[in-house]
């Protein structure tokens, strides 16, 4: 069992070469700047916690990451690739290096949670043999086996919060994006998602997560980027919220 | 690949098992339009067979029998060649092997009414375009034939045949807007059933955009749902089609009191042509209908 987040104490490990590579980005929604100026990256393995008021461009930032929106001004790359200019059938083969989690959990109310798992790999083309034999295995890393055949609305929140997330990691993405997952969980259940995403991130996967959560930020000591008004205005590892 | 095309089928079912009334309703609208363009088609084609004789400015026809001397023949053809430049403007010879053909090809399919006739049983004919086309003139100048001999019978082009011809263009006519027609109806009524599928499977095409799903991946569905509209509505039209063709048209043709619209039949191949048509206009609404709402409606 990893214990770090109550120690306090972030796990020195060598990072890797920059996965995320943000370049004076600016973005207008109409007359509205939403981000002045971001520039900045993220290296493979890494945990990096957003923070910074509400309306302050978390959400955009993270957006920005895997195309759901485009930069009016600068460039961002992901793994070596300029993906603004990507064209956009070749943006579904970004996003399945790319998984995303919400506060909402977005998971499909008619299907169960093994089914709601393998409809990630239904929809790129896994064949049934893969998904049968990862779906499984993924819920049971979340610790859902007992109840893959559950319908969403039976579970907690903090169990649906994994249910989502395990839809988000079964492809096995490079990078996983979080904006808020634990803004609708009590403080227990979102330390334990907390730990799941550190888990997913031992495995080598590179964690953007954007939050509100103090608690989280403090115990997790990893490196924080505060956003204020479309601005970076603090970037510290082992940072803390204030 | 078959585990891919498995779910893309089972995706499409859903999406038209949750939206069955709406499709039932654009099916019906793309049946309804259908059935319409093909029967009018139909009719058109019926009175085009019917006033083929009559095209042209002929006035009337003199009916030989069908055992006429070559002598009765060549008296009549001395006849009409003297006249011709003064009360004849034109004429021409109908032969037994030519009303013969044109009889086989208006009756094909009815092997028992073509088992009774022979090229020997069909009568020859002329068709005679008069230079005076005045009713009292024309009919004048029909019955100084009718007593000739070997003549069966002389045949004027009625007001009625006149009237339907004239009908018969506005009839094509009136198939050209009902066709327009038909195809903006029915494309927006898939397109509009189509959105509604989209707009109520937004939440799985927002995770399956997340996820990455291909483009095509997430629009195949729905273009075939809009496909298999247009293609059972077409298919749905087609019964229609054949009962029009069957009992309205030639069971016109058969009463006694129209004996005029002898011929108002619509042959084999002219009723294959308007179900293609009408499959392949079905097809066509259908693909406009599917490329547009998956280009407006589906952002991908
Ligand atoms: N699609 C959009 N159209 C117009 N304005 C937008 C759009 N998306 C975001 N904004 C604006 O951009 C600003 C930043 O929004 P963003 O969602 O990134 O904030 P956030 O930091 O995530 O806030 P929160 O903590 O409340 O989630 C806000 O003022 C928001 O109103
Ligand atoms: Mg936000």
């Amino acid at each position: 069992m990893d214990n770090e987040h109550e120690s306090g104490q972030p796990a020195t490990r060598t990072l890797g070469e920059p996965i995320v590579i943000t370049d004076g980005v600016k973005k207008w929604f109409g007359d509205f700047q939403a981000l002045k100026g971001i520039t900045t990256s993220v290296k493979e393995q890494e945990v990096v916690v957003v923070i910074g008021p509400s309306g302050s461009g978390k959400s955009t930032f993270i957006r920005l990451l895997n195309r759901e929106e485009k930069p009016t001004v600068g460039k961002v790359y992901v793994a070596g690739k300029d993906i603004v200019g990507l064209s956009s059938w070749k943006v579904p083969f970004l996003r399945r290096n790319i998984g995303c989690i919400f506060q909402d959990y977005r998971l499909l109310p008619k299907r169960t949670v093994a089914e709601n798992v393998a409809f990630a790999l239904e929809v790129i083309g896994r064949p049934k043999h893969v998904i049968d034999q990862q779906v499984p295995a993924i819920l049971d890393l979340v610790g859902l086996s007992e109840k893959s055949h559950r319908m969403p609305d039976e579970l907690s929140g903090g169990e649906q919060q994994r249910v989502s997330i395990a839809r988000a990691f079964v492809n096995r993405p490079l990078i996983l994006l979080a904006d808020e997952p634990t803004g609708n969980l009590d403080p227990d259940t979102a330390v334990g998602i907390m730990r799941l995403l550190d888990r997913i991130n031992r495995t080598g996967t590179t964690v953007v997560m954007a939050t509100h959560d103090r608690g989280i930020v403090d115990t997790m000591r990893r490196r924080v980027i505060e956003l204020s008004d479309g601005r970076i205005v603090r970037d510290q590892s082992g940072g803390q919220y204030r | 690949m078959i585990g891919k095309i498995r779910f893309l089928l089972a995706e499409t079912g859903q999406n038209i098992w949750r939206n069955i009334a709406l499709t039932f309703a654009s099916i019906i609208v793309v049946a309804a339009s259908l059935s319409l363009f093909g029967a009018s088609r139909l009719v058109a084609d019926g009175v085009d067979n019917a006033t083929q004789r009559w095209e042209g400015g002929i006035e009337f026809v003199v009916f030989m029998k069908a055992d006429a001397e070559p002598s009765q023949l060549v008296a009549i053809e001395t006849l009409l060649a003297e006249s011709e430049g003064k009360e004849i403007d034109d004429w021409n010879f109908v032969s037994k092997e030519e009303t013969f053909s044109e009889f086989t090809e208006f009756f094909a399919g009815d092997e028992e009414l073509l088992g009774t006739i022979s090229v020997d049983t069909m009568p020859p004919s002329y068709r005679i375009r008069p230079t005076d086309t005045n009713a009292g003139a024309v009919e004048a100048l029909g019955t100084t034939f009718e007593t000739k001999p070997g003549v069966r019978t002389v045949v004027f082009a009625t007001e009625v045949i006149r009237e339907i011809q004239d009908n018969a263009s506005k009839i094509s006519r009136a198939t050209l807007w009902a066709g327009v027609a038909l195809v903006v109806a029915s494309t927006i009524m898939i397109l509009t059933t189509l959105s509604i599928a989209i707009a109520s499977r937004r939440n799985e095409i927002e995770i399956m955009k997340l996820v990455g799903a291909s483009n095509w991946f997430i629009r195949v569905p729905f273009m075939i749902e809009g496909m298999v509209q247009g293609v059972v509505g077409a298919l749905v039209a087609l019964p229609g089609l054949a009962f029009v063709r069957t009992y309205l048209i030639e069971d016109f043709s058969e009463s006694d009191n129209l004996r005029l619209l002898e011929g108002f039949r619509v042959s084999d191949a002219e009723f294959l042509f308007t179900s293609l048509l009408v499959i392949a206009i079905g097809t066509l609404v259908a693909t406009i209908g599917s490329i547009v709402a998956v280009s407006r409606y589906l952002d991908v």
